[in-house]
């Protein structure tokens, strides 16, 4: 072995041990989910399940109704993702082609706004939804995704925007092409893999919120998936085969959402990390 | 462009601006206001609000003892989580930089803790932590090391509630790879061919070049982890002696299961006043540590 290769070994070896020691947590909830509790409280911990017991999920299913959580989740997240694109465009489209009075003081609250701690308001803004008698239901959780879907996506978005030609938008213009046509024909299709990322990301981020689900939604048959599987954990704390069930069945639509969009995933946080 | 057209222009920018405007002030401007009037009431569940003045402030510092413990290990969990995460992500990115087999499937793995549910994570690794049965003590235990009480002892709560965190630090490896790989090799020839070795690449090429990614980046993760909840709420419930009380969940636990709206916006103030001042000290003490390209 030369001096080169054995370098490179070394480093895939490494980095070998540091991936394992990260998926672990994974296969732990896994096999967890396989065994009895048994053999889940069984010490020394044994690594796989003597038999590999399907019938945990079904446990799991008649106190974590997935299936509603999981539509309950979705009646959530698809409104805001939709949201978030339609008005997070719409004001970097202003912000990246038109010239208006305020212009930069509305930039800059927007990216001053960015650095804001969104923990801080939430006691006012719940009495605000109370005052409207709004406050036990989805509608807190999805209206905040149609205001502008957050500094962040439109600053992306703005940027995004600049890079292409106005040239592009002044043809189509004198073609007898709307303001809303240029944005959503001509400049959207071409930041399109911007959007997926902006899409995926705001989709997680809705699918795995605890605060907000925890603050305006009440009612059992209402809940969410990680509203869910934090009820299963506070009610049925050592009940562990089932728990694990649930936790799988709950982290396995991120994982399988990340293997399907993994490139705009990358890409997105990339840029999220980068561009500023 | 004729004055009639210009003038469109400006309302239609108006326009689609809205959606974002009325976000600004329905979800910055006015409950920013609101929680400054709201801490200086008691607002005491479905009862009426109530004027007293500095009468919830009073009661934080010098009658509540939860609150300076919430305050210390709040700042404790994020300098811990942001630095040791800061390290991890940025060594693994250096790692995964190097000549090696299999780069994509690798990102991959560390990357997915990232997107993970939070709350079934903390089931695992609550588990995994667990005293008795918990597999990290078996490990412990198996090099000869005492069992430790991670969860149930004041002084490895909130180590063991930041590496859960970092754990799912995955964004920021992605981040610091995609920048490492960014920095052209001729600079880094360049160092080789004046006789530099490995350390001096990284010293004046790589952490220069990287400094404003990795700036930007402690910045968003401080405040991101200054805002921990989601550990607290699930495994510790703030357990043992405050030391996991972060203040998000002291804000919550006092609004939402206390119903004391009024003190908890008392406590949201501070909060908020806190983390300005911590993002400012970051800004001015990062003044001469950063290089800009082209300046």
């Amino acid at each position: 072995m030369t001096m080169r290769t054995r370098t490179d070994f070394i480093i895939t070896a490494i980095a070998a041990l540091l991936g394992l020691a990260c998926i672990f947590p994974f296969f732990w909830m896994l096999r967890s989910s396989f065994m009895n509790n048994i053999e889940i409280y069984q010490y020394p911990p044994r690594l796989l399940p003597s038999i590999w017991r399907g019938d945990n999920y079904p446990a799991a299913l008649s106190i974590f109704p997935f299936g509603r959580y999981f539509i309950n989740t979705l009646t959530i997240a698809i409104p805001s993702v939709t949201g978030t694109l339609l008005t997070s465009t719409m004001a970097a489209y202003a912000l990246a082609r038109f010239e208006f009075p305020f212009k930069r003081l509305i930039f800059t609250l927007v990216i001053t706004s960015m650095l804001m701690p969104s923990t801080v308001t939430i006691i006012p803004i719940f009495k605000g939804w109370v005052a409207l008698h709004l406050a036990d239901g989805y509608v807190p959780l999805i209206v905040p995704a149609f205001l502008g879907g957050g500094a962040f996506n439109i600053f992306l978005c703005r940027q995004f925007l600049m890079t292409i030609p106005k040239d592009l938008d002044e043809a189509a213009t004198i073609d007898g092409a709307g303001r809303i046509r240029i944005l959503a024909q001509i400049l959207l299709p071409l930041i399109k893999p911007v959007l997926i990322s902006i899409g995926l990301f705001t989709f997680i981020i809705y699918w795995n919120d605890v605060l907000g689900p925890l603050i305006y939604i009440s009612r059992n048959a209402q809940n969410t998936i990680s509203q869910g599987l934090a009820n299963m954990r506070a009610g049925f704390g050592t009940d562990y085969r089932a728990i694990m069930a649930a936790s799988c069945m709950s982290v396995a639509p991120a994982v399988a959402l990340y293997f399907v969009g993994q490139k705009y995933f990358i890409e997105g946080i990339v840029l999220s990390g980068l561009k500023s | 462009m004729s004055a009639k057209r210009k003038s469109r222009g400006v309302i239609s920018a108006y326009l689609f601006l809205t959606p974002a405007i009325l976000g600004l002030i329905f979800y910055t401007f006015l409950p920013i206001i609101a929680v400054v009037g709201m801490g200086l009431t008691q607002w005491d569940a479905l009862k009426a609000p109530k004027y007293i003045g500095l009468g919830n402030f009073a009661e934080l510092f010098t009658n509540d003892m939860f609150f300076v413990r919430s305050v210390t290990s709040t700042l404790y969990f994020a300098l811990f989580t942001v630095v040791l995460g800061t390290a991890y992500a940025f060594a693994v990115a250096l790692l995964l930089n190097q000549r090696i087999a299999g780069r994509g499937l690798f990102r991959s793995i560390f990357f997915l803790p990232y997107i993970v549910p939070s709350i079934g994570a903390a089931i695992v690794w609550a588990w995994m932590y667990e005293a008795n049965f918990g597999v990290i003590n078996f490990v412990l235990n198996s090099i000869g090391l005492d069992k430790v009480h991670w969860l149930g002892d004041e002084a490895t709560a909130t180590p063991a509630l930041g590496i859960m965190t970092i754990w799912g630090f995955g964004n920021y490896i992605v981040i610091y790879l995609a920048g490492l790989q960014g920095i052209p090799k001729t600079y880094l020839e360049a160092v080789e061919i004046d006789g530099g070795n490995t350390w001096h690449k990284f010293r004046h090429i790589t952490l220069p070049l990287l400094s404003p990614v990795i700036f930007f980046n402690i910045l968003m993760s401080i405040i991101a982890n200054l805002q921990v909840f989601v550990p607290a709420m699930s495994i510790t419930k703030g357990a043992p002696n405050g030391s996991t009380l972060y203040m998000v969940y002291y804000i919550f636990k006092q609004g939402f299961w206390n119903n004391r709206f009024g003190y908890a916006s008392a406590v949201s103030l501070i909060f908020f006043a806190f983390i300005a001042v911590v993002t400012a000290l970051i800004f001015v003490s990062s003044r001469n540590l950063l290089f800009f390209e082209g300046e």
